[in-house]
């Protein structure tokens, strides 16, 4: 069964429907990744799970039962985790005051868990006291990574962890997912750089105008003659 | 969100703009206007130091009473027009407390209820030294009323328009500006009341004359000072603290990392509202006397301290109250006692010239 199954799902914002009979699904500590050109709806599905964008119509379960209309804290507990896209960081507090607002939901602050993340990205722990918003941009986006694990989610959802990042970053960002990934968390990214997202997923999914258009495995769809020529520059 | 690009910006917009440069340059003129009478005897140092001190105790409740106002402002995203009137319901309220503490079996029960002014103050005999628990009762539940209206017209009025752009939830706060001051009106009564009796002040000797430091503007200092320090701890130290300065930093996320956004929103109305009661009270307990407009009257004077500090920012909200409240009280230096409050808008004037984003501009404490 999948972890996170998506079936014949519309949404939007208000009155204007982005996304129209999406089917998607992660498997446990699979690695998915959501390719497509700009306003195909790649975040809104994202966005969808976590209660920020319209839903309207379609099924979207977490293992096997349905979380649309639950809150974004309700939604946390469930095991999921999300990263947005940009100002994903809490600019005025301080790197351990953000890792510990991403274990609000618990009692008591999981040491453990801040002290894995530490190990995982020791920058953060050498910026511990540092405000979120002097960091640089590779670093805060380390932090919010580290930020959605101090629950230590089954599903980790990124929306493009590599925007805005000098290119050498790009793969140092993208090689973190990678370990996350390995370490046992199912990853949901969306992603621009399309060709080194589909080289590191299991699976992929092409998304064109709100709509599923292409799945398959990352190398089948990065071999795929068609899926190159539209999407992927030839 | 990044304040660091623009702390140069000092300078660079005194370069820019001529009215601030003049206004700049009248600033210097000023003070050095000031060491002239000092030394001149014109002005003697003891009338300084008492233009000083009464500055240092109206910016210091000023302050106070901004704090509420910086943060919904920070969490909300509006400009609370209530917030007066929530200063004026916490004294009322308050008032009435203590006026039943201190007179209960004295005098007829509905006369203390309404604080009326038919009940003799100077047989009541409120003061610190008198009927300090009458004061402390007052005080509390001054908080706690404040508090209570606070949450309560956020979930009648404020709530149903969460969502809702700054300008329409600044205009309802409007309204409710006006019901709450009229309800009041109709509940007490519009009429100037006497609340205490006079307490013996301590004089200072300082130069060539002295200060007298009342018992009163000292109890409104200290207790300010420990309110301000407690909202810092909270909001430093604390889960929920943390929370409210997540949320004000940057609400959708607040969200998304798992926060119970709308428990922060109701915290900022309980601890704003407590403090703005509290406010009121000291206000009224230094004064002597309140009449239900007066927080309506001193919002003005809230926002100028709020706008100077940083909009948003708790610690801009202090330290904006104790510049306008030394401003004013220092411009009696110059102007006559009608026209002081000139003198604390042209400062909020200058700064708006040389640093609109405040002097704790960008960064949102809370």
């Amino acid at each position: 069964m999948s972890l996170l199954a998506i079936e014949g799902l519309d949404a939007g914002y208000g009155d204007l429907q982005v996304l129209s009979d999406v089917d998607m699904a992660v498997g446990s500590e699979e690695y998915i990744a959501i390719v497509g050109p700009n306003g195909a709806g790649k975040s809104t599905v994202m966005r969808t799970v976590f209660g920020l964008a319209d839903h309207m119509d379609g099924e979207i379960r977490f293992d096997g039962e349905g979380i649309h209309g639950l809150r974004p804290d309700q939604v946390i507990t469930r095991g999921l985790n999300y990263v947005p896209q940009s100002d994903n960081v809490f600019p005025g507090l301080t790197v351990r005051e953000n890792l510990e607002m991403g274990a609000y939901i618990l009692d008591e602050l999981p040491e453990d868990r801040l002290e894995s993340v530490y190990d995982r990205f020791p920058i953060l722990y050498e910026r511990v006291d540092q405000a979120a918003g002097s960091l640089s941009g590779g670093q805060q986006q380390m932090l919010a990574m580290g930020r959605a694990l101090m629950l230590d989610p089954d599903l980790l959802l990124l929306d493009e962890p590599s925007a805005g990042l000098a290119p050498d970053l790009v793969a140092e960002t993208l090689d973190r997912v990678d370990r996350i990934n390995d370490a046992g968390t199912a990853v949901l990214i969306v992603e621009q750089n399309a060709k080194e997202a589909l080289r590191r997923c299991d699976r992929g999914y092409v998304l064109v105008d709100g709509g599923n258009r292409y799945e398959d495995t990352g190398d089948a769809l990065l071999t795929n003659q068609q899926v190159r020529e539209d999407f992927l520059g030839g | 969100m990044s304040t660091r690009e623009e702390s140069g910006g000092v300078l660079s917009s005194v370069e820019l703009n001529p009215l601030a440069v003049v206004l700049g340059s009248l600033a210097v003129l000023l003070f050095a206007d000031l060491g002239r009478r000092l030394v001149t005897g014109k002005l003697p140092v003891s009338t300084l130091a008492t233009f000083l001190w009464e500055g240092v105790v109206f910016g210091m409740a000023i302050g106070l009473a901004g704090i509420g106002l910086a943060m919904t402002y920070s969490i909300l995203q509006f400009a609370n027009f209530a917030h007066g009137d929530y200063i004026t319901a916490g004294a009322f309220t308050g008032w009435l407390a203590a006026f039943v503490v201190a007179g209960l079996g004295s005098f007829g029960l509905s006369g203390l209820v309404l604080v009326s002014d038919t009940v003799p103050t100077g047989e009541l005999g409120i003061n610190v030294f008198a009927t300090p628990l009458a004061v402390l009762v007052g005080l509390a539940v001054a908080s706690a009323s404040s508090a209570g209206l606070a949450l309560a017209l956020d979930r009648v009025v404020f709530k149903p328009m969460r969502g809702a752009r700054g300008i329409s939830l600044l205009i309802a706060s409007v309204g409710v500006a006006l019901a709450l001051r009229h309800a009041l009106i109709v509940l007490f009564t519009g009429s100037t009341r006497s609340l205490t009796t006079d307490v013996p002040g301590q004089t200072v000797a300082i130069g060539d004359g002295s200060v007298t430091v009342g018992a009163h503007e000292v109890t409104l200092v200290v207790v300010a000072g420990a309110l301000m320090l407690s909202t810092h701890l909270l909001l430093r130290y604390t889960k929920l603290g943390t929370a409210m300065r997540a949320m004000a930093d940057n609400e959708d996320l607040a969200l998304v990392t798992g926060i119970p956004t709308e428990r922060v929103v109701r915290t900022t109305w309980l601890v704003g509202g407590a403090l703005t009661g509290a406010a009121g009270f000291l206000i009224a307990l230094e004064s002597g006397s309140m009449d239900p407009t007066f927080g309506w009257d001193l919002l003005l004077l809230v926002f100028s301290a709020v706008i100077l500090g940083g909009i948003g920012s708790v610690y801009g909200a202090i330290v904006g109250g104790i510049i306008i409240g030394i401003t004013r009280n220092l411009s009696l230096v110059w102007l006559p006692s009608e026209l002081v409050l000139v003198g604390a808008f042209g400062v909020l004037i200058f700064m708006l010239l040389v640093r609109p984003q405040g002097l704790v501009g960008g960064v949102k404490t809370v």
